[in-house]
């Protein structure tokens, strides 16, 4: 997994934070959940597409990071621990909701559905230069939920194949499979969207 | 390779780097715009990492939770042990400097109708800017008085005065949490225990 880049000039030290909240400090709590809320958030938030659940579930996150760290040895990065925990929280949540986290029918077999379009019109929708965040936002809330899943883990959240099989249940090419359709359903998207302005802005 | 060769192998290698691959890519502009936008999206993901906020609710359900199970203490615990427990081996040095205290705040009575007025005002209205209220002027006595302990009062009185101002950004951001103005009431509380300890009001 990708470590988080690494802020410079880090208004604390996070180790002594470990350290003191280990010991129930208060303000150490709170320092570390400052850290690294924005990213637990936005995973849940991201996995779920739904802001009430994403709260409930970084909650949960936190609450059991605080509850287990006396147990941190430091073996791995402390963000990685956390962010592992995170996904874990979030799936087993989504378990639980019978959500269909991956087929395992999914093969690598393309469609005709997935094959690349050469008659898209006549309109010029490529996404060359830039994705707006908000849009890439927009477009990734309403992918399927497996697809979804597996595009956070890998392209958002850093995982490699093979730890996502592990964490979801699924097989390597399972996986691949799945994150190069989210890619294109999500390219399929932007480009509608993208068509959709340029239409409106004629119009108008 | 044709083009659905081409997309099917992405899911495999999917930054395109086969010979087969480059070898379509250069004849097909189709795919190599495809290619080009996937990147593109793949590179934009990682800006949805850290991309939201939680709203204050999570850190305040985090924190009652946390208080509930007893996980975290309380500010005030944290803040007076720690100006004797600093002390260690000199430990011995307490009763001294809670003497010499004594006599200053003796002295205090007698000479400085002022500070004791404006003790009373803070005492009694410490909504009113107590943070700062006669700080300068106790430390200034202490460093007169008792300069052994100045330093350790000294980073004390911070530490309250920061924990003041903290509960009432809380307080302010939600005003109706009654943890937030509990909070904001213990940290007046603690500064009140310092200046006791300066101070010792039950003196006739």
């Amino acid at each position: 997994m990708t470590e988080p880049r690494q802020q410079s000039g880090n208004e604390f030290n996070e180790a002594e934070a470990i350290e003191r909240a280990k010991h129930g400090d208060a303000e150490a709590f709170h320092a570390l959940y400052d850290k690294h809320k924005r990213r637990v958030y936005s995973l849940c938030l991201r996995m779920t597409a739904n802001t009430a659940e994403a709260e409930d579930l970084a909650q949960e996150a936190f609450l059991q990071l605080y509850r287990k760290i006396a147990t941190f040895r430091g073996e791995s990065a402390f963000s990685t621990w956390l962010h592992r925990l995170s996904v874990n929280v979030v799936l087993m949540h989504l378990r639980k909701k019978s959500l269909p986290v991956v087929s395992l029918e999914e093969t690598t077999q393309s469609t005709e559905e997935d094959s690349p379009r050469k008659d898209f019109g006549a309109e010029d929708v490529s996404l060359a230069g830039s994705i707006d965040r908000m849009q890439l936002q927009r477009a990734v809330d309403s992918l399927p939920p497996g697809y979804r899943m597996i595009f956070i883990l890998h392209d958002v959240e850093g995982y490699e194949h093979n730890e996502i099989a592990k964490l979801i249940g699924c097989s390597i090419g399972n996986s691949k499979s799945q994150l190069h359709k989210a890619r294109m359903k999500l390219r399929d998207l932007l480009r509608a969207n993208r068509a959709e302005k340029a239409g409106r802005s004629k119009a108008g | 390779m044709n083009c659905v060769e081409l997309q099917q192998s992405l899911a495999e290698v999917e930054d395109a780097s086969t010979e087969e691959q480059r070898s379509h890519l250069r004849t097909c502009p189709v795919c190599s715009a495809l290619v080009k936008e996937l990147n593109l999206i793949v590179s934009a993901a990682v800006d949805l990492r850290c991309a939201d906020e939680p709203s204050p609710r999570v850190w305040n359900s985090i924190e009652a939770a946390l208080r509930r199970e007893g996980l975290i203490r309380p500010s005030r615990t944290s803040l007076i042990p720690s100006f004797s427990s600093r002390w260690g081996a000199l430990a011995w040095l307490v009763p001294a400097v809670a003497t010499l205290l004594l006599c200053f705040a003796i002295y205090l009575r007698h000479t400085s109708p002022i500070t004791e007025t404006a003790r009373q005002t803070f005492v009694s209205t410490p909504a009113v800017n107590a943070a700062d209220l006669n700080d300068e002027d106790l430390l200034q006595e202490i460093a007169d008085n008792s300069p052994a302990v100045k330093t350790q009062f000294e980073e004390n009185l911070r530490q309250v005065n920061q924990s003041i101002r903290d509960a009432q950004s809380w307080v302010d951001e939600s005003p109706n949490d009654a943890e937030a103005r509990r909070l904001l009431m213990d940290a007046y509380q603690q500064k009140s225990m310092l200046f006791d300890l300066a101070m010792d009001r039950s003196l006739p």
